[in-house]
């Protein structure tokens, strides 16, 4: 009994279609695990600058001084100053504290008092930042007219979490 | 294996109406609550109201992925192979991908508003996407040619080790330096910083979103099903229509 799939009239053979969904899939695939290298690529990339809290520059390994650095730490109160030039800070962590300029605004929701990260090497005294990131804390609280009242050093710590 | 031909009127039970009306009015309180009825937070102002999708869809996500690999093993330990357990696993993958879209994408606009940017190679995104993308690619797999069996034996491989991602991005905060910020529902101390109306309706936004899950991965298997009926009954009329070519 012949049960071989039937051609066409010109002996093409039929239903090419369900090949062309499945390269479909292959392209999918490829470019799947290309993404995910690039991903991985680039998690690997920025990992080349340390990571360091205030406090472990120039102790840690890896927090030397003379290179690229992604700086932890938390605005000081009453350190912030912009103007055209651009933005400084003081950014304090443990009880050590760096000067910090950025050539611009660092927008979010950057404030006195708030954690951040600032990417950029140490020149002299002061961390010259090309990038600020703002960390927020894992608190959750209500935004209190009554607490304009509260005390600037209460109200850093509700921003820092 | 086993093959299922049933046949199917519809894609909608009872238990499906229900949890689309629970779904309706939880996420209908989740939208209400977390635009209206919720404070702004104190530092960040109005953007934490994305938290209310965030969280949830996160969450979801991850229990979308335990339930595929879940489903997997099922498929591999049982007996009778039953192919059920996967198109429950593709099914949950299918929405899982949904859910971590919807959480990359409001992460990256909650990020834009209090980081001040858009992306960041940190863990925990890195992670996500990574996880994102595995799944991305467990579904092509399913795409790929082959029997249902081939199709259900090499997707239930990729689904056991995809789960194990889960736990990295999980601890990604707490294992490496991280942007992101702490648990704060599930933080280790069981310290939960959060005003009580937030903490109320991030609650209800994973409820509702869970069900909402629950709903959309009940009808994707039914369709599923339905296709694999369809195939089989296919299969059986396009032999029978030989067979009888033949014959004649």
């Amino acid at each position: 009994m012949d049960l071989t799939p039937r051609t066409s009239s010109d002996n093409a053979p039929l239903a090419p279609r369900k090949h062309n969904r499945k390269w479909k899939y292959v392209v999918m695939l490829v470019v799947v695990v290309s993404t995910g290298g690039f991903i991985v690529s680039r998690f690997l990339t920025s990992a080349i600058d340390f990571y360091c809290n205030v406090d472990e520059i120039g102790k840690r390994e890896g927090c030397e001084p003379n290179r690229r650095l992604r700086v932890q730490g938390t605005v000081e109160q009453d350190s912030l100053k912009s103007d055209a030039g651009g933005t400084t800070f003081v950014l304090i962590f443990n009880n050590q504290s760096v000067d910090v300029r950025y050539n611009g605004d660092p927008g979010g929701i950057f404030q006195e008092c708030i954690p951040v990260v600032a990417h950029g090497q140490l020149v002299g005294d002061t961390f010259e930042a090309n990038r600020i990131e703002v960390k927020h804390s894992n608190t959750y609280a209500e935004a209190n007219p009554d607490r304009l009242a509260q005390s600037k050093a209460e109200k850093c710590s509700l921003l820092a979490g | 294996m086993s093959t299922e031909t049933q046949t199917y009127k519809g894609v909608g039970t009872p238990t499906t109406r229900m949890y689309g009306l629970m779904a309706v009015v939880a996420l209908g309180w989740v939208l209400l609550g977390g635009l209206f009825f919720t404070p702004e937070d104190a530092v960040q102002g109005d953007a934490v109201r994305i938290m209310y999708v965030h969280v949830p869809t996160a969450w979801v996500a991850y229990l979308a992925f335990i339930v595929t690999g879940i489903a997997s093993a099922c498929w591999l330990i049982g007996k009778k192979h039953s192919m059920g357990f996967d198109r429950v696993a593709g099914a949950s993958a299918e929405v899982g991908v949904l859910f971590m879209a919807m959480t990359l994408l409001s992460g990256s606009l909650w990020g834009r508003i209090t980081w001040g940017t858009f992306w960041v190679w940190d863990p925990r995104l890195t992670t996500t996407a990574f996880l994102f993308v595995t799944y991305l690619g467990y579904l092509a797999v399913r795409g790929l040619g082959g029997t249902a069996e081939q199709r259900a034996r090499r997707s239930s491989v990729i689904a056991l080790l995809a789960v194990l991602e889960i736990p990295l991005v999980h601890f990604s905060v707490v294992l490496w330096r991280s942007l992101h910020q702490r648990a704060t529902v599930l933080s280790p101390d069981g310290d939960i910083k959060m005003d009580g109306l937030m903490l109320f309706t991030l609650l209800f936004g994973v409820f509702g979103f869970t069900v909402l899950f629950a709903w959309l991965v009940s009808h994707r298997q039914r369709i599923k099903a339905m296709q694999d009926a369809q195939q089989v009954t296919a299969l059986d009329a396009a032999v029978t229509e030989r067979l009888n070519e033949v014959q004649a």
